[in-house]
């Protein structure tokens, strides 16, 4: 096969070629019919191994996994079974290479992120995900590849950015916000989806590589890539924590953003962010909590204040609306390219400041209605921002700072993976005005090509494409639902409430710490996730 | 989406193996492939492109002519035009024996 594509082959071709001749082994194969019982029911036919293949062998005799997604099948959306069978091996990995027993990681990636027909079960296993490939990376090499024509986007272009090692090749593209999707929630002013040289010139692996944000431009073939991947994890066998991860270089990140010359697509005064009046829950529930112990939301989207609750520290962020942001698409409170690189700062500002001694809880106020649309971000790489954010809060949860998430406006999509769903417990304020979701309706409605009305319609269906957070709460992934019977405006006796809710959480975590994926745990997960439980015993099962 | 089933009466070669070809992508179909499990070879079928019953029963019935054997198969098809249906059934049928 030497010298044959890479990128041509299908994801189970590219598994076995990575691995040693002969030592290409695979789990959860298409007849153990794990496919999504979410898809048939939306007039979607499935697909036998629901577009991911998990196989183990060996690299240069060495035990190894590989992950590969095929970019074929609903343009390597991850779903919840395709996303447990991600999110299961990779934490299969990270038990033996804990117990000594190493086990390199390869991902193959083609996915355009999480499956909008799965929605908000795409999301909670992304996170399962990102917090698997943190963990995992101190102990083996986790190498991420890009590989086809889809490209790496959305949860998926954070999961790479928290690689050890990143791969591309000349057909693969990286970011976050795939081009239609820009197009649509900015404009075609802001990005034109069509034009497919601005979107190489972007977000092509080429591109990536001369901007440090993948490693190594390799040739299309098997061999090289297969030599690449298997010389990389011998130079760097049990010893992966020898540089400094891209997701960890804040300092260098925040002033190449600083000294960046935004291009203004669209004339300033005609930008629908430019608005004057700040309406953000976010921003009062950061108020009342912190009784606004001097902090000043102007010029600033990401603010902090250290409290002292009874006797707990808590540093408690929150994203907010900043008309005069530097970047005009982040201006309405999304986590945009400065936004996630901030909370990253913070956060790792108090587990330096915190070494050796209690750790400070970490309170993730959420309200966020995305992250930040726009082609200056996908230029200076927003995956990697809100990777960093990611890669903070799975840090300092694993290093025994509490963390806890408060959603009291809006969680949406990557805003939300960055900000909230690494924490240990996720609280969220029970109103009808909050909204859980992986994308706004107009653009689910143009990626999967569906009316809005048939949306609405199938959000009965699968709760999981539901908005509201009482059907995220079904998931299994809110561990409190607060009541305030008027949340707006805020009144003292909710406030307090609340409080105790947030104190009563670091109690437990510090009891019990939890990651995301003891969510599943959770008494309402044992149906409406079943399938991510049925998935992850069948791959321990399988793992031998 | 609609679900079809077919059954034809099990040839007399045997497959070895179970097999896995192809992909559900625009165009194109994945077929399992197993040994029957009864007298019959069935054909379970899960298409994108409704109201063609008549032609896929037309087209397997080819298939069965052509190849005597004793073989379940399930199809996931996304809008595939016969002569690629026709060839990934071979694919399957080939990399089996």
């Amino acid at each position: 096969m030497k010298g044959e594509s890479f990128c041509e082959r299908t994801a189970r071709e590219r598994a076995r070629v990575l691995l040693d001749q002969g030592t290409f082994r695979e789990l959860l194969d298409p007849f153990a019919r794990l496919e999504s019982p979410h898809l048939p029911p939306q007039g979607i036919v499935p697909q036998s191994d629901d577009g991911v293949v998990v196989a183990r062998g060996s690299i240069r005799s060495k035990e190894a996994l590989v992950v590969s997604v095929e970019g074929g099948f609903q343009g390597g959306s991850i779903g919840e079974v395709g996303g447990a069978k991600i999110a299961g091996a990779l934490e299969m990995a990270l038990r033996d290479s804990a117990r000594g027993r190493p086990v390199i990681s390869v991902l193959v990636l083609d996915t355009a992120g999480i499956r909008l027909q799965e929605a908000n079960l795409g999301i909670l296993v992304l996170s399962e995900i990102h917090s698997a490939i943190v963990e995992l990376r101190e102990y083996v090499p986790v190498v991420g590849v890009i590989a086809g024509k889809i490209g790496c986007f959305g949860g998926m272009g954070i999961a790479a950015a928290l690689c050890s090692l990143l791969i591309g090749t000349e057909i693969g593209r990286l970011g976050l916000n795939g081009p239609e999707v820009i197009e649509q929630e900015a404009g075609i002013a802001e990005f034109d989806a069509t034009d497919r040289q601005l979107i190489w010139k972007i977000m092509g692996c080429r591109r990536r590589m001369e901007i440090g944000q993948i490693d190594l431009l390799v040739q299309d073939s098997d061999s090289a890539l297969a030599e690449t991947i298997a010389e990389y994890c011998e130079k760097t066998w049990l010893e992966p924590g020898a540089r400094v991860p891209r997701t960890r270089q804040i300092e260098s990140q925040l002033k190449k953003i600083s000294d960046y010359p935004i291009l203004q697509r669209i004339p300033e005064k005609l930008s629908p962010s430019a608005r004057t009046s700040v309406n953000s829950r976010g921003l009062l529930w950061f108020q009342a909590l912190t009784e606004n112990s001097g902090v000043t939301p102007e010029a600033k989207s990401v603010l902090a204040a250290d409290l002292q609750w009874g006797g707990e520290s808590v540093r408690a962020t929150v994203v907010v609306p900043n008309v005069v942001a530097r970047f005009p698409r982040a201006r309405d409170g999304q986590v945009g390219i400065e936004e996630g690189w901030e909370i990253a700062r913070l956060v790792r500002e108090a587990m330096t400041a915190d070494e050796g001694k209690e750790k400070r809880a970490l309170l993730a106020i959420v309200d966020a209605p995305g992250q930040a649309f726009g082609i200056n971000e996908e230029i200076l790489g927003l995956h990697q921002s809100l990777a960093a954010a990611v890669d903070a809060y799975a840090t300092a949860r694993r290093a025994g700072h509490p963390t806890v998430a408060l959603i009291v406006g809006k969680a949406i999509s990557g805003a939300f993976l960055a900000h909230g769903l690494q924490c240990g417990q996720i609280l969220a304020i029970n109103d009808e005005d909050i909204e859980v979701h992986v994308m706004s309706e107009a653009s689910v409605a143009r990626i999967t090509r569906r009316s809005p009305e048939e949306i609405t319609s199938l959000a009965n269906l699968v709760r999981a494409t539901a908005r509201d957070i009482r059907s995220f709460a079904s998931l299994g992934a809110v561990d409190q639902l607060v009541n305030c019977d008027d949340s707006h405006p805020i009144d003292a006796h909710c406030v307090a409430t609340v409080r105790s809710k947030i104190l009563q959480a670091i109690c437990e975590i510090r009891l019990f710490p939890r990651d995301p994926k003891m969510r599943l745990d959770s008494p309402a997960s044992q149906e409406s996730r079943k399938m991510s439980l049925v998935v992850r015993k069948a791959l321990e099962a399988e793992w031998g | 989406l609609e679900t079809l089933n077919f059954s034809f009466p099990a040839g007399s070669q045997e497959v070895l193996r179970k097999v896995q070809v192809g992909i559900v992508a625009s165009g194109n179909l994945e077929v399992l492939l197993e040994p029957a499990a009864n007298a019959y070879s069935q054909v379970r079928i899960r298409t994108s492109a409704s109201g063609f019953g008549e032609t896929w029963k037309a087209l397997l019935q080819v298939f069965f002519d052509r190849h005597d054997v004793a073989a379940c198969f399930e199809i996931n098809d996304c809008g595939a035009s016969p002569p690629v249906v026709l060839l990934r059934l071979e694919q399957a049928l080939e990399e089996s024996l």
